[in-house]
């Protein structure tokens, strides 16, 4: 192993744990809450089993005006809001507040378009058997559309290791705060390319399985 | 059996059903044509409530489905199965989990789910299917096994929305028999929309000629069955240049 990733083990590990806890956290709202309202926002579209004009243009607004913020100054101007949740707005604690915030609005609207591929006679047919709406969603809707949810995940994890690079802002660290402090500026460029060569690895890792779990549950 | 007073429908603008009466007997094969745009889907359609009336009132197995609230209309669609143009078919459940949903839906009990949806896709000739997924199944096939999941519930009507036109003739009366066995085996009523004169001559024992939204006519007839389809290609060519060939010269 080169010198200079021996020197910097401990620090290495840590940046690369932080990266973790903020992208896991973040991947769990995507999951606990970006599903739901990505869900919704399909459900409550026109024509769909829940058509509801008011609550599709609350969440509709709610998603583009969070996807608009350049994540920056999302970052900053949540400082209040992580403050009020966390008790802080500095750490890694504090960066998942943000982190979480753009998950379920990136996420949400990747369920949205997975759910608009289900061809809309499977939801019919299940409307036509009595289905409820949690029936419709659990047993057809989820089912029909799973490869496509998962795709969509996969694309959203990797958009949460490029988010989580810049929490350095508010003290979250994570792998692209060590290759900025470290490699940029204290000139180890060497250090700099590891880390690049790191996160290259993971974002291929994660890629790949998504790409193998999704194509294995398509049936279509 | 199937009783439709005065219901319309409306599309933004455009109506699709102009206060149609419609009374459909226990037992009967109920054929509805027209052309394109006449309203027969969106009449189907409103028997099971897939389409809210404007106005009027729709009622099925003595329940009057447009008085209804959410819950008792679910619990009433569970008697009326449906089939569709396209399968309409769950392509990520295997054939078994396509039919044993229905069975889930309506809380039939675990234990005799199994032979149920044995017993439907053995009706249907498919108990060798269970593992396969609609995408390795032709278009009768599918159909058949959306007849078995219609059936599955013991329903007391069965809708059919085109349930052959998007089949050749061959498979067409393939589907055609096993509805026919269903009407005279459970004595289930069956609606049929169709435009194609074939099925519906073939089938029906009373048709509903539908034309702009309204009931044009409504006649009894005797179902003669389309005999001997030939789907050779020897057959194709001699149809083809019966007339004569052009010379490519």
């Amino acid at each position: 192993m080169p010198e200079i990733l021996v020197q910097y083990e401990a620090e290495i590990w840590i940046s690369i744990g932080e990266t973790f806890t903020m992208v896991g956290v973040a991947i769990l709202a995507a999951i606990l809450l970006g599903l739901p309202v990505g869900t919704l926002l399909f459900l409550c579209r026109k024509g769909q089993i829940l058509e509801n004009r008011f609550v599709f243009s609350i969440l509709n607004l709610f998603v583009n005006v969070i996807r608009s913020f350049p994540f920056l100054l999302l970052v900053v101007f949540l400082i209040p809001f992580t403050r009020l949740i966390i008790g802080t707005a500095i750490g890694t604690a504090a960066a998942t507040v943000p982190l979480s915030i753009i998950a379920i609005a990136h996420y949400s609207r990747l369920v949205e378009q997975s759910l608009l591929d289900v061809p809309k006679g499977v939801l019919e047919a299940a409307v036509s058997m009595g289905a409820s709406v949690k029936e419709v969603i659990l047993k057809f809707l989820y089912v029909e559309a799973r490869s496509g949810l998962i795709l969509g995940l996969t694309t959203s994890i990797i958009s949460f290791i490029s988010y989580s690079t810049i929490m350095g802002v508010v003290g979250g660290g994570g792998i692209g705060d060590f290759a900025i402090r470290y490699g940029y500026q204290q000139f180890k460029t060497d250090l700099m390319i590891y880390m690049i060569i790191i996160m290259v690895i993971l974002v291929q890792l994660i890629q790949f399985i998504g790409t193998t779990v999704s194509r294995i549950s398509d049936k279509r | 059996m199937i009783n439709l007073h005065n219901v319309s429908k409306n599309f933004s603008q455009y109506q699709a059903i102009k206060s149609i009466s419609l009374s459909i007997k226990k037992g009967e094969i109920h054929g509805i044509i027209g052309a394109s745009g006449a309203g027969k889907s969106t009449l189907l359609r409103l028997m099971n409530l897939l389409e809210i009336p404007d106005d009027g009132e729709v009622e099925v197995n003595g329940q009057k489905l447009t008085s209804l609230s959410t819950k008792e209309l679910r619990q009433a669609r569970k008697s009326i199965g449906m089939i569709f143009q396209h399968f309409n078919l769950v392509a990520n459940k295997t054939v078994y989990d396509n039919v044993v949903v229905s069975l889930e839906l309506a809380k039939f009990p675990k234990k005799v789910r199994r032979s149920r949806v044995m017993e439907c896709l053995r009706f249907v000739g498919l108990e060798s299917f269970i593992e396969k997924y609609p995408a390795q199944l032709s278009g009768g096939q599918k159909q058949r096994v959306a007849i078995a999941r219609a059936l599955a519930n013991n329903p007391q009507v069965l809708l059919c929305d085109e349930p052959t036109s998007s089949l050749d003739p061959n498979t067409t009366a393939e589907i055609l028999d096993v509805l026919e066995n269903i009407s005279r085996s459970f004595g289930v009523t069956i609606i049929i929309v169709s435009h194609e004169m074939e099925v519906i001559k073939s089938i029906c024992n009373r048709v509903t000629v539908m034309a702009d939204g309204e009931i044009y006519d409504t006649i009894l007839i005797e179902p003669k069955r389309i005999q001997n389809i030939d789907n050779s290609p020897k057959y194709f060519v001699e149809q083809l240049t019966k007339d004569g060939v052009l010379d490519d010269a």
